[in-house]
């Protein structure tokens, strides 16, 4: 006869347990950890480098970096004056709390005020994984269109902060600004939203303060 | 220890909710290929699908806006909609089947 195993486990009931050790090991260092999702091109590494220039001085960062391929973000960030550790995937299209912890063994990084991981570009697998973090953040460049976050709901539902990116090329394209945010709010109504040009410098300011306001509350 | 010895899966029940952001049909042809022709070959995959429950405080009533929908506001008054549940994704239990014997049914 046959027999029946209660199980009643969430699936990603192994990932969330390596996340939940790796947010009491960033509490215990308090080290104030984001997990940066967007989709590729729309400047989450250029972000990171317009923040490692803004930062310098005032608070210590290191990047952890999850791509299918290539060291090419982690040089770009080292070369901004961030240590920083690439992971490659290989293929797969996001990173898991485990790579987080084994990145942070292998990088052996010192005790730094902010952790940005940022995330495999795709806006949608990532969004499913906690890596520890204390918030997501979800970057669109005003290059993608305006339908966005009601195409992909889940991160922006999910993300604590949109960034808005690129928003020096606006003149130059199509993207409803306003719709966009109200969209954002619509699908999470505590969300906070920020406009940034890494290439002029726009929003940059506002993002490094609430980074620091929030480093310094968890510190606290 | 019965549930250590050597045994046949024949069903799993899983349950889905509708903001998991797991696409039961998609999920059913991955549950397909991995059992394929293996030892737990004809395994039947369950799905119990969870919806969530939308409800506005404001106008103290559930505000269902449709399969799967990730709208956060109240398209009636604006305010921000209470969700409870409908991100499950939990395997519930599974079904054996010891060694050698049939399945029933």
């Amino acid at each position: 006869m046959s027999f029946t195993v209660d199980v009643r486990r969430r699936a990603l009931a192994a990932n969330d347990a390596e996340a939940e050790q790796l947010r009491r090991r960033f509490a215990g260092e308090r080290t104030l950890v984001t997990n940066l999702i967007s989709s590729p091109g729309s400047g989450k590494t250029t972000l990171l480098e317009a923040t490692a220039r803004r930062l310098a001085g005032r608070a210590t960062a290191a990047v952890i970096e999850g791509d299918v391929a290539t060291e090419l973000d982690a040089e770009r960030l080292r070369a901004a004056g961030l240590p920083a550790y690439q992971i490659l995937t290989g293929g797969a299209c996001h990173l898991d709390a485990r790579q987080i912890g084994k990145a942070l063994t292998a990088a052996a990084f010192p005790r730094v005020d902010l952790l940005f991981i940022e995330n495999v570009g795709n806006l949608i697998c990532p969004t499913t994984y906690d890596l520890g973090e204390d918030f997501k953040v979800a970057l669109l460049s005003v290059a993608e269109g305006s339908d966005k976050p009601f195409k992909y709901p889940a991160i922006f539902a999910r993300a604590e902060v949109t960034v808005v990116t690129k928003v020096d090329l606006l003149p130059h394209v199509r993207f409803d600004l306003p719709a966009v945010e109200r969209q954002v709010l619509s699908l999470n109504p505590s969300a906070t939203l920020l406009r940034t040009s890494s290439a002029t410098g726009e929003g940059i300011d506002a993002w490094c303060d609430l980074l620091l306001e929030r480093a310094a509350r968890k510190r606290a | 220890m019965r549930a250590h010895a050597p045994a046949r899966l024949a069903r799993a029940k899983v349950a889905v909710g509708e903001l998991s952001a797991v696409e039961p049909d998609l999920l059913s042809f991955a549950w397909e290929a991995i059992v394929g022709e293996g030892p737990d070959q004809g395994a039947a995959l369950e799905i119990d699908w969870r919806p969530g429950r939308q409800y506005c405080p404001t106008c103290r009533a559930d505000k269902r806006q449709g399969e799967g929908s990730w709208m956060r506001i109240c398209l009636d008054c604006g305010a921000p909609l209470q969700i409870e549940g409908g991100t499950e994704l939990d395997v519930i239990e599974i079904e054996l089947v010891p060694a050698g014997e049939e399945n029933p049914g």
